[in-house]
């Protein structure tokens, strides 16, 4: 059974390799782009995904280093166990070998396991750390709001930073918990869609409206719960090529939660550009017509709160 | 006692049941059911009884009426997702208008409670009062060679509490809205707040039933402990009782202690339901990770519960057929010890990603890793069992040996969750539920048909039909590895787990054909347990009756024949020795029963 996993495995990592892949994966644009699917797979369709993010390889490193750790005690103690399955099965004449035990097998096998474990906890949580390191001072922040069921993204407006939001203020008639009198909220960008720029990072502020949703993106190896009544502000990402993916809530939210879904694109910094540019541009126009000054003594619109801060107030 | 058995150089007469086959000639004696009763006759004395091993069968019937309703829950989820949206055959025309449509397809939100009743089924209603509620009432007095359990009435009360909460949790399904679809996690604030989840009527009855089910089960406890610690056989001492009593004396001290984090977590979420408190509600000040702490600081010592006991079974299967004493018998011990104490610190591994600090994740990533070493020592000595034994394959065993096969591949997946990044791909995803049902299915369930076979000839008196085990055998085992193995794959191609359609999400239409695998697989897995319960059933009432001991066991529980009378020992019997004296040399006979002393010239070796 675990010959045909390691089998797949191998498979699908030769493949994403390969120019041919790459090709299919092209070919396959141009044959679907116009349905707006989501990026479909070339080969290898039942090992890891495609792997997106600089952080996700790191996550695809300790896998494989698990999976060939796995491969080789399931094989070893498997071939002994079923070697002595069949050497020990019963034969006229011969009698069991009569012991309780051996004092001295009993620490070898607690020591190596424990080492080997301890290891790979030691190991697992230093790339832990690197994965949530602070967001780079270059990233684009994203203000990503759950509801039952599905998601709105809100971009920076022109002035290039989002406005003031409040966590405590997020309901169903103020999604982002901002302060609508505040003539900057108008400016924020809001999208049903994920999109983001590659090869720059991108932090996401998570939060919900109403119940535990979660950020789910398998091709950027990314999980993590939004929770309502917080922000999550430790998570960020930054995509390696362009392609078409789709954001999953993958925690059980509702009748609706299984098809939870919005679109992700990865799209070259211009055409980021091309998308967000306009919008700023509009709700900047609109907000300008609406409220001519903007309020003064309110606190500088901060895009988001220092990492740290996010971190050390909402722990539980 | 038979002392005297010939030299033996055949396995029929070691085993006398074993390879003689199963004849279907005695019809002789089916009359027999009577004469275990202690003056009440009829239905009144399956009511309420206080004999241990009456309450055995009480939760043993009751609990295979929950398989089936749990089993079938899975299958019709099973078909959903091969066949999104395609009417159930048979099952779909059984379940409530809350569930599926008028033509019997399964809705989005049926879809979801059938998640829920399906993992609190099998959690709370198959597997905790089978392995505790069955083996633990019939083995422990049996096995230490008490005459009941030390609070007989107690004892009753617990099967009834246990009972009654199943009633009120399938009631769930009869409410305004249906029964709660939360998932059996029941994550707040989806489960805390009507307006969320639209059945406030079944989640505050799922909440009742889990907290009348947790007082059946702190009754048990406190019986089991008791029982074992103040009931036992002159000359049992502690490191003389048999592993499956072991185990379910650390399950035991686990349920004190885990239950009612779990009753007072589940009452908090009547309060926010029913009564506008905001225990979990942030808009109120509440905490909705709050629940996720307390859910699992009971949660993860569940798992514990459940496979400890399972893990007690199979080492005595293993020894008894491999015809060797357990291998590393105090190891065994101190490892089950070991994995009752880490389990209370392990909980934060269900949560790495759950908004929790960061590095309490890893904290607890540390301990995860570490309580994997018990279990890896626990491993190693049942291959250390099985080394240089004498090996009689018979379904019981058959089930055991599979046990740890099934119980590595679980063990080893759980190695990918537990490292903290590999948990940011694979959380929630197929992968897991292929690993927690390798652990659930695989290896607990297994050691449960294992259990059953093996004492099912002090049960009924009667030997089961080897042939319909061997069916049964060989089809759990394969339509176990079919149905759950793929999920492995489809986790890792990103399949969410409790989403009722996967081919809404475009990267998994392509894995759709393993879907279809799987549900082959459960289908397959379903239907192997028609010969399981024909044999049962059949086999109780019309199998040729059983001798005192057919595999030549040591324990306690061999020496009393069937029908063991109310008080079970007509004189309370001594013990000499530990559990396992298997093919001691120097011995005629290849196994030394606990109440029989060793002639002189022998020297049993220390354990």
């Amino acid at each position: 059974m675990n010959l045909a996993m390691i089998a797949v495995t191998s498979r699908s990592s030769l493949f994403s390799k390969t120019l041919l892949s790459r090709l299919g994966t092209v070919l396959f644009f141009v044959l679907f782009s116009a349905s707006a699917m989501a990026e479909q797979r070339t080969g290898g369709i039942y090992g890891l995904p495609p792997c997106l993010t600089l952080s996700g390889q790191k996550i695809d490193f300790i896998f494989r280093f698990i999976f060939w750790l796995t491969a080789v005690v399931f094989v070893l103690t498997q071939g002994t166990y079923i070697t002595y399955l069949i050497k020990y099965r019963y034969k006229p004449g011969v009698k069991a070998h009569y012991s309780h035990g051996n004092n001295a097998l009993e620490v070898v096998w607690t020591t190596l396991p424990t080492i080997i474990f301890l290891a790979l906890a030691i190991y697992s949580n230093q790339v832990w750390d690197q994965i949530h390191s602070p967001a780079p001072e270059n990233a684009l922040t994203v203000d990503v709001s759950a509801y039952q069921f599905g998601w709105q993204m809100r971009y920076p407006g022109v002035s290039g930073k989002l406005s003031p939001s409040d966590v405590k203020k997020i309901s169903p008639e103020n999604p982002f918990g901002t302060d609508p009198s505040d003539p900057r909220t108008a400016q924020d960008v809001i999208s049903p869609d994920l999109v983001v720029p590659v090869d720059r990072p991108v932090h996401v502020l998570l939060h919900s409206r109403d119940v535990i949703h979660s950020f789910y993106v398998p091709e950027f190896r990314l999980y993590q719960d939004c929770v309502p009544g917080r922000t999550i502000g430790w998570v960020w990402f930054q995509a390696t090529r362009t392609g078409e993916f789709q954001l999953a809530c993958n925690q059980l939210c509702g009748t609706g939660h299984y098809n939870m879904k919005a679109p992700i694109r990865v799209v070259t910094e211009t055409e980021f550009n091309q998308w967000l540019a306009p919008r700023q541009q509009k709700n900047a126009a609109a907000s300008a017509r609406a409220t001519p000054l903007p309020i003064p003594g309110i606190q500088a619109p901060g895009t988001v709160p220092p990492l740290t801060a996010v971190q050390s107030t909402h722990n539980l | 006692m038979s002392a005297s058995i010939a030299h033996t150089t055949d396995a029929a007469e070691t085993l006398p049941a074993i390879h003689g086959g199963v004849s279907h000639d005695s019809h002789d004696a089916h009359s027999d059911h009577a004469g275990h009763g202690h003056g009440k006759k009829g239905i009144l004395h399956y009511l309420w009884n206080t004999d241990h091993k009456v309450i055995a069968m009480q939760f043993l019937f009751t609990s295979i009426i929950y398989l089936v309703l749990g089993g079938s829950m899975a299958v019709a989820m099973r078909w959903q997702l091969a066949w999104p949206g395609h009417p159930i055959p048979i099952l779909g025309h059984l379940l409530p208008s809350t569930v599926v449509s008028d033509d019997g397809a399964l809705i989005p939100g049926g879809y979801n409670m059938l998640v829920t009743m399906h993992g609190t089924i099998l959690v709370f209603f198959v597997a905790m009062p089978v392995l505790i509620g069955v083996f633990g009432n019939f083995l422990i007095p049996l096995k230490i060679g008490a005459g009941d359990m030390a609070f007989p009435a107690l004892n009753e009360l617990s099967y009834w509490l246990f009972s009654v909460s199943g009633l009120i949790m399938l009631g769930s399904f009869f409410t305004p809205g249906g029964a709660p679809g939360t998932g059996w996690t029941a994550y707040a604030p989806l489960s805390s707040h009507g307006d969320y989840n639209h059945t406030p009527f079944g989640q505050s009855l799922w909440c009742i039933s889990l907290f009348i089910n947790g007082l059946g089960s702190l009754t048990g406890a406190v019986n089991y402990i008791t029982t074992v610690l103040t009931m036992r056989a002159p000359g049992m001492t502690l490191f003389r009782m048999p592993l499956p009593v072991w185990a379910i004396f650390v399950t035991a001290i686990l349920l004190i202690f885990a239950i009612p984090v779990l009753s007072a977590a589940a009452a908090l979420i009547v309060f926010d339901l029913n009564f506008g408190t905001s225990f979990y509600e942030p808009a109120g000040g509440g905490q909705p990770i709050l629940w996720q702490h307390l859910f699992w600081f009971f949660g993860h010592p569940e798992v514990y519960i459940l496979v400890l006991p399972a893990m007690g079974f199979v080492s005595e299967i293993l020894a008894v057929f491999s015809r060797k004493p357990v291998f590393g018998y105090k190891a065994m011990v101190y490892a089950m010890s070991i994995i009752g104490l880490l389990g209370f610190i392990v909980w934060g591994h269900h949560m790495y990603v759950s908004g929790m600090n960061l590095t309490l994740s890893a904290a607890f990533s540390v301990s995860t890793m570490v309580i994997a070493v018990p279990s890896a020592i626990k491993t190693f000595n049942w291959m250390g069992t099985v080394w240089r034994g004498s090996i009689h394959y018979t379904v019981p065993m058959a089930f055991a040996v599979a046990f740890v096969s099934m119980f590595v591949i679980g063990g080893l997946s759980g190695i990918f969750m537990a490292s903290t990044p590999v948990d940011l791909f694979v959380h929630h995803t197929y992968f897991i539920v292929a690993h927690f049902h390798y652990v659930i299915f695989g290896a607990i369930v297994f050691s449960v048909f294992a259990a059953i076979y093996f004492w099912f000839p002090k049960m009924s008196g009667r030997m089961f039909n080897n042939t319909l085990g061997w069916i049964h055998f060989w089809m759990s085992l394969v339509f176990f590895n079919l149905t759950f193995f793929p999920m492995h794959n489809l986790g890792l191609a990103g399949m969410m787990r409790r989403i009722s359609d996967p081919t809404v999400y475009d990267c998994l239409k392509q894995v759709q054909p393993l879907n279809v695998v799987c549900t082959i697989g459960a289908m397959g897995l379903g239907l192997s347990t028609i010969p399981f319960l024909i044999n049962m059933f059949w086999s109780m009432k019309f199998g040729p009756k059983a001798p005192i001991n057919p595999w030549n066991s040591t324990t306690l529980e061999w020496t009393v024949d069937y029908p063991i009378q109310h008080g079970n020992f007509p004189v309370t019997p001594t013990v000499y020795h530990g559990p396992y004296e298997y093919s001691v040399p120097g011995l005629e006979k290849d196994f030394l029963p606990q109440n029989e002393k060793a002639p002189a010239h022998v020297t049993l070796e220390a354990h």
